[in-house]
């Protein structure tokens, strides 16, 4: 799920950059660091949409760099356990497949599977019901629900399902919804 | 038994009444029948007990008059005599007591009176499993009752019944009692010799005069005959098969104990319960047990065929082969088909050469005929399954049915491995498989494997189903806190009907079985298989819940094994190479050295041929040197706008680590081609200042693509240059190129090429004036030992900076950082 948090940092700023632009690069450097990365509490930050405030900068001894603590605005992405989610498969094998929604990939095991579909081989590996109308393959589009997430220090991991209602292929790769 | 007796207890409890003075008082029954039988049934019970220690309950042999006072010892807690009386009729009263000595009169007066009755009435009293057609006249309250009082007191008396040494020592036998005779038989029949004694016995009656027979399990071809005289025995046994009356042996009296002393518990196998093979082609081989034959102590089992057709249809052909030693046939399911048409395939090889090689016509018949695995389809009478009969081998559904004795198979410890189970069960087995490996595991788990705070159910009893959490565990019983209102806040359980309970989505340790160490989230439940998927591999695997914990330790799996390390540079079998990007129990996560599409390939530890050390160089895509620890910005294909420090260099190919990217903990493939050299040497200058102004200065990469067309005109031969010169043999179009003479008179001396003609280089000395010609051959690339400050002072004179972000301010000026020497050439 996505929100809209402020979060702080403390950003170190080497003395060239001192004068006129000083903000605009404390910003970029800002955005440099921050956009792009996980951190376990509040999950992938995607965007930051502003800054708040730039407090005093703290002159560090011995090494000329300059602390500036940062609030800034951003939107953040964070999965949760039983949160229902769109997601676009990027590989399939023989133990289930993996999807990604934005930043996040997520493991859907072929016990999560419902039963009628099967993994077939080939080189686009795919499960497909019996009668073939319903196909999983790279680049489909699935809905799932995430029964579980694992937060690493710097990563998001879930784990997914498509065996309850009104989840599975929502489209097929290369078509338009 | 009781009821025959109820018929004249009347007559013995008039007598036996004032006997029982010092019995307890619990027979506050108001009949006095009751009353007498169950003071009756106390004695007979009472004595039953302490008869039990001395003889085995099944084989317990019908005694003639001399055990009539069996019943009769009597008394409050005097067992010392009742032990005593018990065998014998004829031995001077001892007058110790009056009581004693009222009962031995008693049990005379009932022995004078009631002969035949008291003899079937003990008869039954030892044998209640053999009632009478003709007793069934008791009404079912009675009988009721009497049971009734039969257990209570016995309870009671059981309880009364301290056995002091003293007393243990008085039952030992003396030369009073009758004595132990082993008599040697047949192998195998022990068992069935003394039940058939026994059977004898019944039909006999009064005749046979042996009290007891009893065969022990650990002792093979002989069994022990209770009598008094050897005559007794002789002629009990005379007319039996596989008895040998001419081995009848005496056993002394201080032996006799010996005989029957206790064994450890046995686990008595059931239909069902998983075993292993100790001898034979199939040692160590699972087995499941179909069959139990407890009387000749062979069980038959199931288990996967390990047959060698080829032998088998040798065999038949009549060949002589020589059975090679110690081969082990795989374990295969039978096909019937396969041994039906193996033999066709031999057929047709040999008619195949009988074509070529036309034999005689009665030769011919003779092949044709006995080619042949007969396979035949025979019924097993007690389960009605039909088998399939090969050579006398039974098989059905593939495994092979096969009979073991008891004593080559092992019970104890048995742990079908997971891959064991799973072959059992992909034969056509449903949920059984399950529920006897439930058993097996239950039966062998590890005590004390919950801990406090472990989610368990309740899987067996009337609670099934119940969940809870751990409080406290003890020796056999495990107290949890349940979920469900309105019951106690702890109750135990124990262990054996307890699981551990997970659900999915919990994040799990695995702590023993094979994959010990790994963590992994829980996808699946069922029953006590759990399905994980692996934190590390993001593979899924089958666990026992026994051997995981709840936790939420992520590992990262060992960083190295053998000579490989994580993020080590290797060659694998098919001469690729790779980068080791993680580490796993026995394998390795390479990631491919294929620069187009990564790819990840998992490495056992032998398909890594060796490491690679090699400290080479590359171009990237501005001919700028890249070498390892190198920070390098990805200018084309899918990883474009990564940026990051170089972590190994091999054939063109670069490892770089992003520490944005996602996948492959951050490693990517490239071909240093496609890079651009961000800041400077990392071997030089400061890295800080690098990083920070190349970000800044990426806005600034419009201002240096102006200088862009400045740069033809004066380093014509500048994007020529080759300066990687990794391979040295490759840069032979290495016009501009720093160089350095090896062989020749010039050798030593250092050169830039002018020109290349052919085989020849004209070289411009650095030393003198002059430009020489040398072969191809004799100069030697040098670059990178002496040289960087000079190709970067190069460029810097013509005021392009081909790695614009280091001048992103001073665009005409040499960079300072990297160089240590910063004046321009």
């Amino acid at each position: 799920m996505f929100f809209h948090i402020v979060l702080e940092r403390n950003m170190q700023l080497h003395p060239r950059h001192f004068g006129r632009d000083m903000k605009d690069k404390l910003v970029s450097k800002l955005m440099k660091d921050v956009e792009g990365t996980c951190s376990g509490r509040h999950g992938f930050i995607v965007a930051i949409t502003g800054v708040e405030s730039i407090g005093k900068g703290l002159i560090r001894d011995g090494t000329g760099f300059v602390t500036f603590p940062v609030k800034y605005q951003c939107v953040v992405f964070r999965p949760f356990k039983g949160e229902i989610l769109e997601a676009v498969v990027t590989m399939v094998n023989k133990m289930g497949f993996f999807a990604e929604a934005g930043p996040v990939q997520i493991f859907v095991s072929n016990h999560l599977i419902p039963d009628d579909m099967e993994f077939q081989t080939g080189d686009m590996p795919n499960y497909t019901t019996s009668d073939g109308s319903v196909r999983i393959q790279k680049e489909s589009e699935v809905r799932l629900k995430i029964i579980g997430t694992r937060v690493d220090a710097t990563e998001i991991f879930c784990i997914g399902t498509i065996k309850d209602d009104f989840l599975g292929v929502i489209s097929d790769p290369g078509s338009t919804s | 038994m009781a009821r025959r007796r109820d018929d004249y207890a009347e007559e013995e409890d008039d007598v036996d009444y004032e006997d029982y003075d010092g019995v307890d008082g619990e027979d506050g029954e108001a009949d006095d029948d009751y009353d007498g039988s169950g003071k009756t049934k106390r004695k007979r019970s009472r004595s039953e007990l302490i008869d039990d220690y001395a003889e085995e309950d099944d084989d317990d042999e019908e005694e003639d008059e001399d055990d009539e006072d069996y019943g009769g010892a009597a008394g409050g807690g005097k067992r010392r005599r009742k032990a005593a009386s018990q065998f014998f009729d004829d031995e001077a009263l001892v007058d110790d007591d009056d009581d004693e000595l009222e009962d031995d009169e008693d049990r005379e007066e009932d022995f004078i009176v009631d002969d035949i009755r008291d003899e079937d009435d003990r008869r039954i009293h030892r044998r209640p499993l053999l009632p009478r057609e003709d007793e069934r006249e008791e009404d079912v309250e009675e009988i009721e009752r009497r049971i009734q009082e039969r257990y209570s007191k016995s309870l009671h008396v059981e309880y009364d019944e301290e056995a002091t040494d003293v007393e243990q020592q008085a039952l030992l036998p003396s030369i009073r009692d009758s004595k132990l005779w082993m008599v040697k038989c047949a192998i195998g029949r022990e068992r069935e010799i003394a039940v058939s004694l026994m059977q004898k016995c019944i039909d006999k009656g009064s005749e046979l005069r042996i009290r007891s027979a009893i065969a022990i399990d650990h002792l093979k071809n002989y069994i022990y005959i209770e009598a008094d005289k050897e005559a007794h025995v002789k002629q009990a046994i005379k007319g039996m098969r596989s008895i040998y009356p001419g081995r009848i042996m005496l056993v002394p009296i201080k032996e006799m104990t010996d005989v029957l002393s206790a064994e450890s518990k046995s686990l008595d196998i059931s239909r069902d319960t998983w075993v292993r093979v100790k001898i034979g082609t199939y040692n160590g081989d699972l087995a499941k047990v179909v069959d139990v034959d407890n009387v000749r102590q062979r069980v038959t089992v199931k288990v996967i065929p390990r047959i060698d057709l080829q032998a088998l249809a040798n065999k038949l052909e009549g060949r002589e082969v020589p059975k090679k030693k110690g081969f082990k046939p795989p374990a295969r399911f039978m096909s019937i088909n396969e041994a039906r048409y193996s033999c066709y395939k031999i057929f047709l090889f040999v008619s195949f050469i009988l074509t070529c090689f036309p034999p005689k016509v009665d030769f011919f018949i003779y092949l044709t005929r006995d080619l042949s695995i007969r396979v035949e389809t025979k019924r097993d009478p007690s389960s009605g399954d039909s088998f399939y009969k090969i050579e006398g081998m039974m098989f059905k559904d593939g495994f092979l049915y096969k009979n073991f004795s008891l004593k080559s198979l092992r019970t104890q410890n048995v742990k079908p491995t997971f891959d064991e189970l799973e072959k059992f069960r992909q034969s056509g087995e449903t949920g059984d498989g399950d529920m006897s490996c439930l058993s097996t595991l239950v039966a062998n788990r590890k005590k004390g494997h919950f801990m406090k705070g472990d989610r368990v159910v309740v899987v067996k009893g009337d609670l099934q189903n119940l969940r809870g959490w751990v409080e406290k565990v003890e020796e056999d019983s495990v107290h949890i806190k349940p979920n469900e209102k309105g019951l106690p806040k702890t109750l135990a359980i124990s262990d054996k009907d307890l699981c551990k309970y997970f659900r999915t989505g919990n994040h799990v340790k695995v702590v023993s079985g094979a994959s010990e160490g790994a963590t992994g989230m829980v996808v699946s439940v069922e029953g006590h298989m759990v399905n994980i998927v692996s934190d590390t591999t993001k593979e899924l695997s089958r666990v026992f819940a026994d051997n995981i914990v709840e936790s939420s330790e992520i590992t990262s799996g060992v960083t190295r094994i053998g000579d490989y390390e994580l993020h080590d540079l290797v060659l694998l079998e098919d001469n690729s190479f790779g980068l080791i990007i993680r580490v796993l129990s026995d394998a390795f996560q390479v990631l491919k050295g294929v620069p187009e599409c990564p790819e990840v390939a998992l490495v056992m530890l032998r398909d890594i041929k060796q490491k690679i050390f090699m400290k080479i160089f590359a171009t990237d895509q501005y001919k700028n040197t890249v070498s390892v620890k190198d920070v390098v910005k990805i200018l084309e294909g899918p990883f474009r706008g990564k940026q990051g420090p170089v972590e190994h260099i091999y054939k063109g190919v670069l490892f770089i680590h992003d520490r944005h990217h996602l996948e492959h903990t951050g490693f990517i493939c490239v071909t240093s081609k496609s890079c651009m050299v961000v800041g400077g040497s990392r071997s030089n200058g400061d890295r800080d200042g690098n990083t920070l102004i190349s970000r800044f200065a990426h806005l600034r990469t419009p201002s240096c693509a102006t200088q862009y067309p400045m740069r033809p005109p004066r380093g014509g031969p500048g994007p020529i240059n080759n300066f990687g010169g990794r391979n040295g043999g490759g840069g032979r179009g290495l016009v501009g190129a720093a160089v350095k003479i090896r062989v020749g008179h010039y050798k030593g001396s250092k050169g830039r090429v002018v020109e290349v003609k052919g085989s020849t280089v004209r070289v411009e000395l650095e030393s003198q004036m002059k430009v020489v010609t040398v072969e191809r051959s004799y100069i030697s690339d040098n670059v990178n030992v002496s040289t960087p400050f000079r190709e970067t002072s190069r460029y810097g004179m013509g005021s392009e900076t081909p790695m614009p972000p280091r001048t992103p301010l001073h665009p005409c000026m040499t960079p300072l950082r990297d160089s240590m020497v910063s004046s321009p050439v």
